[in-house]
């Protein structure tokens, strides 16, 4: 699902800039259920916006789902985008919208029809645990209920792929754990979860594959993992 | 069709979302063009009086009622002559009935040419000198032809009509400059405000691209909010505009109408000028904010 090849990520900047991936290769299943962890600064959201087409990588080649995306011109990028759903520490709701037109946009975007759109929000909504909350705008919503939009926008055009950048960096450990929830089901469907976080305690309960970076280096890669090794 | 509707909707929400942004903006479109409005045919009111002297800067040449045709012949060849030579750019002959004819269409009150006991206004040539300047010449040329009326002689405007063409022209250009001006200061305060508007909503567009819209279908709703802006301000500027025309500017002209004569100096119909400046309205927002959003669809 996800491929990276010697990728190597430099930040313009004074002395040669800064280097946040420093030659990264890497291989995601389909279906996997990745955890992304490291200090702050390791390169974790670097990783994940290179997913994305957000960011270009300096050299090496980066593959999504088949696409390799050093060649993919800049007109295909919204289609990318739509293969992949995305989650954000901070949500990146739209403000004037309601929850139900957070998630319709996402329709709206790929051409869904009207019909549909009614159909399949409020089902994604109840699935996420908002079935009620539909109406309501971002900012009448907690930080936890806008992540549940947040996710619920993310995977109701049934992405395969699935991009959480710290979706719990904002949220006390029970919504949290919540979130985390909703995450392995969809991951249960057959969507592979890329998840960049330091939530230790969260990883260290799910037990799923680990990825570590450290100073734009992964120096561990193990499967069924802890957040940290055994000392 | 279905997308139509879709960013339609798109572009009213935005406005009710941001009401303060698009009066804004609405408002700046209204000032701009109420001045441009006001501007325009008032500068094409003086060009038309200028071009009204320039064409009015004939040499005449007024034939005597008693001249035989021999002697009109011999000022026809002369004249004919300084064509070729190209000092006369055209020339044209007037007889007795046209000149009445003409007459009695530049007065607004013809009834009065009724109360004349024989036709008074003699034959003559209007003669079109290809260059005003050299109009002199002409008249040299044909001043003691034996066809020439001694009284009326070969005329031309002198010296007060060259005067007035300096002044007239001078008025042109500044009127020319101004305007030109007056058109880019608009465009750049329009543009200013559609631009703010705009970054205050970058972040919005933002997430449009990261959720996967592409360039057009994030755009298309500004563009169209940019066009019901630009239309609403340029029809409140017409409205107003109408309002200054009925109200001021059409009793100034009756109450200053004094001449005899009905040949004022024309200026752009108030309809075409409305057309125009609404058309330019919704062309000026839907550019404005089109291209504006442009730096920020670059995520």
């Amino acid at each position: 699902m996800v491929v990276m090849e010697d990728v190597t990520k430099v930040y313009p900047g004074k002395d040669g800039g800064t280097t946040a991936l420093d030659d990264v290769s890497l291989e995601v299943d389909s279906g996997e259920f990745v955890f992304l962890v490291g200090q702050s600064g390791s390169g974790k959201s670097t990783f994940t916006r290179l997913l994305t087409k957000e960011l270009d990588a300096s050299s090496g080649r980066v593959v999504v789902g088949g696409r390799d995306l050093t060649k993919l011109r800049r007109g295909r990028i919204p289609y990318l985008r739509r293969s992949i759903g995305t989650i954000f520490q901070d949500y990146k709701l739209l403000p004037g919208r309601t929850a139900y037109e957070n998630v319709a946009y996402a329709l709206e975007i790929i051409g869904e029809s009207p019909r549909s759109i009614k159909r399949m929000v409020p089902e994604v909504l109840t699935l996420v645990g908002l079935g009620e909350e539909g109406g309501r705008y971002p900012d009448e919503l907690s930080g936890g209920e806008q992540q549940r939009v947040s996710v619920a926008r993310s995977f109701v055009n049934q992405p395969r792929l699935l991009i959480a950048d710290e979706p719990t960096g904002n949220l006390d450990p029970d919504t949290s754990i919540g979130i985390m929830q909703l995450l392995y089901r969809i991951n249960r469907t057959g969507t592979t979860v890329i998840m960049a976080t330091h939530d230790r305690d969260l990883v260290d309960k799910m037990q799923m594959r680990v990825v570590e970076l450290e100073n734009g280096q992964i120096v561990r890669d193990q499967r069924q993992a802890r957040y940290a090794l055994a000392d | 069709m279905r997308k139509a509707r879709f960013f339609m909707a798109e572009a009213v929400r935005s406005i009710r979302a941001n009401m303060a942004v698009a009066v804004a903006a609405t408002t700046t479109v209204a000032i701009a063009v109420f001045v441009l409005g006001a501007f325009i045919p008032s500068f094409l009111f003086v060009q038309s009086a200028v071009d009204q002297q320039k064409d009015r800067i004939d040499v005449r040449a007024y034939i005597s009622d008693p001249a035989t045709v021999e002697q009109v012949n011999e000022l026809r060849d002369a004249i004919a002559t300084m064509e070729n030579e190209g000092t006369v750019e055209s020339f044209e002959f007037v007889s007795k009935e046209s000149a009445l004819e003409i007459m009695r269409e530049r007065l607004q009150d013809p009834t009065i040419l009724e109360e004349l006991p024989g036709n008074p206004f003699p034959r003559s040539y209007i003669i079109k000198p290809s260059d005003p300047e050299r109009s002199g010449e002409i008249i040299d040329a044909l001043d003691d032809l034996p066809a020439i009326d001694q009284s009326a002689g070969v005329v031309d405007g002198g010296e007060t009509t060259s005067r007035l063409l300096d002044v007239a022209r001078f008025i042109q250009w500044t009127g020319l400059g101004l305007i030109v001006i007056l058109l880019v200061a608009s465009l750049l305060l329009i543009a200013n405000t559609i631009r703010l508007s705009v970054f205050a909503r970058r972040r919005e567009v933002e997430i449009m691209r990261l959720v996967g819209g592409t360039n057009w279908f994030i755009r298309w709703p500004f563009v169209i909010e940019g066009i019901l802006c630009g239309l609403v301000g340029a029809a409140l500027a017409v409205v107003l505009l109408w309002a200054v025309k009925v109200g001021v500017v059409d009793n100034w002209i009756v109450e200053n109408d004094e001449g005899l004569t009905r040949d004022t100096a024309a200026t752009i119909g108030f309809s075409a000028l409305a057309a125009i400046l609404v058309a330019s309205g919704a062309i000026v927002g839907a550019l404005g904010s089109g291209i504006t959003i442009r730096r920020f669809l670059k995520v």
